[in-house]
């Protein structure tokens, strides 16, 4: 206790150094490069101007980060925010160009399993000392604080969460006679359980399948993201936990008994569908469908028809040996070449802190990442959200931490593609996936 | 004294000329010549995206490539859209222009129509061909179901998944290609066909005597563009497959891209754009030798 007392005072102590340091520093850089100063009636403070990225999202969530920048800038008179909305498919390659040129905004937003390449690649400024003192981490579940840290160090801050759920047709079960699954966050389905009604619910001569387990196979970050969690749940990991290597781990028995289920699932009692149409769920060709939170809004708007609680409802996502899926969703970072790092932090603070998170979660029906947020937004308590935010605060677990990750991700899409769609042997594929990822992680250490 | 000023005039227009020719010289320089030699250099560096680590590694990264089974099958799935597309695409474009050639009532129409996919975009053609070619929705097999064809997989089935990108691919450029023979077609002569007809020539005859080969050069030309097309296709990928099923899609640009993007390896990548690079110059310059033509009219 009186370790932590100390480090801690050394730690409030080290950032009022900084903050003391910082100060003059923006100033003079402001006076050289700021316009004249007019008449002189206006207030004396300099502004600093911060530089914000982030990837453009729909109307609520580009609203909402406006809106908390305009609260921001009227509690902190002396800083501007000069936001930039990149169109989405753009931001990454933007960022990572922009990173190596050093040119990139002093804030920007992070896709939370990307953040290990970006600090170990010393493109980030560590918030180690800041989080610590001023943004109470123990708001915060501990599965999502270790998606922040790489080495032992915070560099990034996130706003809001997403969470994966089983979402089923409520209908066609009745039909079948099947009991429902429950919707206690506790209570999830066995896979066993959720094949089981699959087969009962797969009828191929009018085009339903019995379960879509992850999304079916697409590009990007949407694969790792929903079948990482399956080798999870059947008691696997992706790489040891120093992060050294994928070798005894995605090879291991219990990652190709996971691999084994879902390669099943498609191959052998053709449950799921090879080929997933636009919008499977709410058009009823698929009985079983794990999806996201975002969904929801989704469903509602475009689907009104197909109403939550009649036509359909949401149970936790399916378990094996253990309940798992993944976190880290948009965070925020300041770049390690910002010349106002305490400032940037005092945006990032105020959006993902408790009243900037609040505002967000509540303009955009985004999870809440902290515990108070949670407590004073009701209907996160409710059904169907309880179920995301259950999940989320109890069994969530970051991808691997690793400046690897860009290959993990790749290998983990080629591994379940290889294996779900190519019908491939399993022990083949995850020996390949391994050879993958190791390579990867060998170049970075040189 | 004639002679000087015969030289200043000539050194004057000589200014003139450099001045006209600097603008667009410096914009090719820093736009596409310093680039281009940067990305080079890169190629023989180990060089990640976002660090900006760099370390001279000789030519390890092209030696890797070579290694690279990933990278080689790019190749591999390149050509075989290469191989497939140029006859194909290039037989389908002759035929629509002759096709549309003479006037009629409904020329312009049709014309429009074939062109059409060349103006919508790749991003468009491609959701409405993932919804036409989806295995068990699509209207692609209701339609060759309802002839008794069993059920062809072309997103999942890695086998046969090229042969999806092919068809989107030559149905997005052929009409493109197809006015490109429109126009070598109205540069023949009707003379020659008014003189082949009073000696007896047939319709065929007409075709494989005059017009084949008087389309020699607009056919060295379609055949130059849509290699090099074929070689750097990915917007397609992009949209339709991601690469998948089974990498069985990747093509070589989108290899490069997410090797620089993705994995942030841009020294590698830069090598492999060089060896495409080579690839593409080789194949046009033994293309053009071939395909040069001695006819003139």
């Amino acid at each position: 206790m009186k370790k932590l007392f100390s480090s801690m005072l050394t730690v409030t102590m080290l950032s009022i150094v900084l903050a003391a340091c910082s100060n003059p520093g923006g100033d003079q850089s402001k006076n050289a490069t700021n316009e004249p100063q007019n008449g002189g009636s206006s207030p004396k403070t300099e502004t600093v101007t911060l530089k914000f990225w982030r990837p453009s999202g729909n109307d609520a969530e580009n609203g909402a980060i406006s809106k908390l920048i305009e609260n921001f800038e009227a509690k902190n008179p002396g800083i501007k925010v000069d936001l930039e909305n990149v169109p989405f498919d753009n931001y990454e390659t933007k960022v990572r160009t922009a990173l190596a040129g050093k040119t990139a905004g002093d804030i920007i937003a992070i896709d939370a399993p990307t953040m290990s390449s970006y600090a170990n690649a010393g493109a980030l400024y560590d918030l180690t000392s800041f989080m610590e003192a001023d943004a109470d981490l123990k708001d915060i579940p501990e599965g999502i604080l270790q998606s922040m840290k790489y080495d032992g160090k915070y560099y990034i801050a996130p706003i809001s969460e997403a969470n994966i759920a089983l979402f089923y047709n409520k209908k066609m079960f009745e039909a079948k006679g099947i009991p429902l699954p429950s919707k206690n966050v506790d209570e999830a389905w066995t896979w066993d359980q959720v094949l089981d009604a699959a087969k009962k619910l797969n009828d191929p001569a009018k085009g339903v399948y019995g379960i879509d387990p992850a999304q079916g196979f697409g590009g990007g970050e949407g694969p790792a993201y929903f079948k990482t969690p399956i080798l999870w749940q059947f008691g696997a990991e992706v790489l040891s936990p120093d992060g050294s290597t994928a070798k005894g781990y995605l090879d291991s028995k219990e990652a190709k008994e996971a691999l084994t289920f879902y390669q099943s699932l498609y191959q052998t009692y053709k449950v799921s569908p090879l080929e997933l149409p636009p919008d499977p769920f709410p058009t009823g060709k698929v009985a079983m469908f794990v999806d996201g939170i975002w969904d929801l809004a989704n469903f509602t708007t475009n689907f009104p028809n197909f109403k939550l609680g009649e036509d359909w409802d949401i149970a936790p996502l399916p378990k094996a040996k253990r309940q798992a899926m993944a976190n880290g969703s948009w965070t925020f970072g300041v770049t390690a070449d910002s010349k106002y790092p305490k400032e940037a932090w005092q945006l990032i603070n105020y959006m993902t802190g408790t009243e900037g998170a609040k505002i967000y979660a509540d303009m955009t029906g985004a999870l809440p990442v902290r515990y108070s947020v949670v407590d004073q937004t009701p209907k996160m308590k409710e059904y169907p959200y309880s179920v995301f935010v259950g999940q989320l605060q109890k069994y969530s677990m970051p991808r691997p931490v690793t400046p690897a990750y860009p290959a993990v991700s790749a290998a983990i899409r080629e591994l379940f593609e290889d294996v779900g769609q190519g019908n491939r042997d399993v022990n083949a594929a995850a020996a390949d996936a391994v050879k993958k990822i190791d390579d990867a992680i060998e170049a970075l250490k040189r | 004294m004639i002679a000087g000023k015969q030289y200043s005039l000539r050194r004057s227009d000589g200014i003139t000329g450099f001045l006209f020719v600097l603008p667009a010289f410096i914009l090719l320089l820093v736009f596409v010549f310093i680039p281009m030699a940067k990305a080079f250099y890169y190629s023989f560096n180990d060089y990640m995206l976002v660090s900006g680590s760099k370390t001279f590694v000789g030519l390890k990264n092209y030696a890797d490539l070579l290694q690279d089974t990933k990278f080689l099958n790019s190749i591999k799935h390149t050509f075989y859209f290469a191989v497939i597309v140029i006859p194909v695409q290039t037989a389908i474009a002759l035929g629509l222009a002759l096709l549309v050639k003479p006037q009629f009532k409904y020329t312009g129409f049709f014309r429009t129509a074939f062109f059409v996919p060349v103006v919508i975009s790749t991003a468009v053609a491609g959701t409405v061909f993932k919804l036409i070619y989806n295995r068990d929705f699509g209207l692609l097999n209701v339609l060759i179901g309802a002839v008794g064809i069993p059920k062809i997989s072309l997103l999942s089935n890695a086998d046969i998944a090229m042969n999806g990108v092919i068809i989107l691919g030559i149905w997005k450029a052929a009409g493109f290609f197809m006015i490109v023979y429109l126009a070598g077609l109205n540069n023949i002569p009707q003379d020659l066909y008014e003189s082949a007809r009073v000696d007896g020539a047939s319709k065929l005859q007409q075709f494989f005597y005059i017009t084949l080969p008087l389309l020699k050069r607009t056919t060295a030309f379609i055949i130059i563009m849509t290699t090099i097309d074929a070689i750097k296709l990915s917007g397609i990928v992009f949209v339709l497959t991601s690469g998948g099923p089974n990498s069985s899609t990747e093509t070589i640009v989108y290899f490069i891209y997410k090797t620089a993007f993705d994995q942030m390896q841009m020294g590698y990548a830069s090598a492999a754009a060089f060896i495409l690079f080579f690839m593409i110059l080789i194949i046009s310059v033994i293309q053009m030798l071939f395909l040069r033509s001695k006819v003139n009219y």
